[in-house]
């Protein structure tokens, strides 16, 4: 790294005219939607079936079995992935008998690496989702039940509006971990195939520690700064038609 | 019967789950030729603890896991001990501009650590720390979310207490170390777990830090040994990676409690 030489906006009018940046933005877009609807919508299913009555056996076995991969760290996740997602000896093509190669497709690699996102995380979406559900107090539910309420409009108009806050939370969280992905794409794919996977985190690692271009990287974490500035203040402002306090 | 069904479903599911984590340690007691084989097993046959053996000759295990240890424990100690006083200090002291610096905080909160990556690496080349193990702790010691959760957990906790403090001439410290922290130690709990799993686990910033493997932690390692192992069999990667899955998988199960409520409550209070 040379002495910084004010470059004014030289970075950034590279970055607009940088198809890889775009690219990489949309990438992260992308990946930041299909996470918060994978995990909020199918994290709410799972603790809505955990929380309802189960054995106790059933419950513990459950709530660990998908809890367990949240413990392990994202550099396990992505080296085992790799294996279980090989072409030829991995697990998922064995059982789906396909031969697809799917972190070396362009259509394949994002949604896989989505898939593989939402193994490891959900188990913490669950946890925050399924205390929420069990702050909902018994006696409201009773009481929508004599009016004659049915399960679905009781979920409706009484868990939905008391877990509001919890939604908020793990919605606005679940958004900002997944623009700052960055493990499973260095480890798995290394933005590949052609772009494919390359997130805003990740670029920016390309440009600061690989060819060195400091200035540029700098940039790059400014868009991220203000994409998340920009889509967590449009959720708060958002939230104050849905949210209950 | 519909119930039933649910739970069925969900059992199936959870297997889906654990079925790679299963696998891996399969492979890893696997010999190299028995192992990835289809269809996959589920039992090793026989079990066989060489490729656990072959891990030390190929990276420096034992120090990668000492440095684990030694930066979670350093930046938990650290964030758990500034965010109590930062807490303290936002909840419980009046000076000018504590509201204002604390909207700052807020916002430093929804900015990620890989945004300052670039700045800190210029500092810790400067100070000649690059590809050290404090350049993992240093910035870690401030937790901005650590502060923000033991505020909100301090705010719960009645002023009556430290009024009482105070008339008995009480400082600040006394009253923080004696009867805040006493009081707000299931939040500490939590925070504790949230601080030390996040480090234990982290890649991002030891991966851009540290190079020599003598330095390295065990996520880093970990990707450095796929480099080592190469061509050669990935069983041996799958008993490192075993070795440093199995150990968390088991304190959670002995812990599970603690660590369950202790996710659950940040998600709650924040």
């Amino acid at each position: 790294m040379s002495t910084p030489e004010f470059a004014g906006l030289d970075n950034f009018e590279k970055l607009v005219t940088d198809g890889a940046t775009i690219r990489a933005v949309v990438n992260t877009f992308v990946f930041a939607l299909a996470s918060v609807v994978t995990h909020i919508g199918l994290g709410m299913l799972l603790a809505l079936g955990v929380h309802r009555t189960m054995t106790r056996g059933t419950k513990y076995f459950v709530r660990t079995a998908y809890f367990f991969p949240f413990l392990v760290s994202w550099a396990a996740v992505a080296l085992i992935w790799k294996y279980v997602l090989d072409p030829t000896f991995g697990l998922v093509n064995y059982y789906l008998s396909a031969t697809t190669n799917w972190l070396a497709s362009p259509t394949w690699a994002l949604p896989s690496l989505i898939v593989v996102d939402w193994w490891h995380t959900i188990g913490y979406t669950f946890i925050i989702l399924l205390a929420g559900l069990q702050t909902v107090p018994a006696q409201l539910h009773e009481a929508a039940r004599v009016d004659g309420a049915n399960a679905w409009w009781r979920f409706w108009s009484v868990t939905l509006p008391v877990m509001s806050p919890t939604i908020f939370f793990a919605t606005v969280i679940t958004f900002i971990g997944a623009f700052q992905i960055f493990d499973p794409m260095v480890i798995m794919t290394q933005g590949g195939p052609d772009g494919a996977t390359r997130s805003i985190v990740q670029y920016t690692y390309e440009k600061g520690f690989q060819s060195f271009e400091v200035g540029y990287a700098a940039a790059l974490s400014l868009v991220l700064f203000v994409v998340i500035m920009i889509v967590t203040g449009l959720q708060f402002r958002l939230s104050r038609r849905w949210v209950h306090q | 019967m519909k119930g039933k069904l649910l739970d069925l479903v969900l059992v199936l599911g959870g297997i889906v789950m654990i079925a790679p984590l299963v696998w891996l340690i399969v492979n890893a007691l696997s010999e190299p030729i028995d192992a990835f084989q289809l269809p996959p097993r589920w039992i090793p046959h026989p079990p066989t603890l060489q490729n656990f053996q072959q891990v030390p000759g190929l990276i420096p295990f034992a120090r990668m896991a000492w440095n684990s240890v030694q930066i979670a424990v350093i930046t938990t100690a650290g964030a758990l001990f500034t965010s109590a006083l930062a807490a303290y200090a936002f909840n419980r002291l009046r000076f000018p501009g504590r509201d204002q610096i604390f909207s700052v905080l807020l916002a430093a909160l929804v900015v990620p650590v890989q945004l300052t990556v670039v700045p800190i690496f210029i500092m810790m080349r400067w100070l000649h720390l690059v590809d050290t193990t404090v350049a993992i702790w240093l910035p870690a010691l401030v937790n901005v979310f650590g502060i923000f959760f033991l505020r909100q957990y301090i705010s719960s906790i009645p002023r009556e207490l430290d009024e009482a403090a105070i008339m008995d001439g009480a400082g600040h410290f006394w009253i923080l170390f004696r009867v805040i922290l006493p009081l707000a130690r299931p939040g500490l709990t939590a925070l504790g777990i949230f601080v030390f799993e996040a480090s234990w686990n982290n890649f991002f910033w030891p991966y851009i830090f540290l190079s020599t493997p003598e330095k390295m932690t065990l996520p880093v390692g970990l990707v450095s040994l796929q480099g080592a192992v190469g061509g050669g069999p990935a069983v041996v990667l799958f008993a490192a990676i075993t070795l440093v899955v199995l150990p968390i998988l088991v304190l959670f199960l002995i812990f599970q409690r603690s660590f369950i409520s202790s996710i659950a409550t940040t998600g709650l209070r924040a």
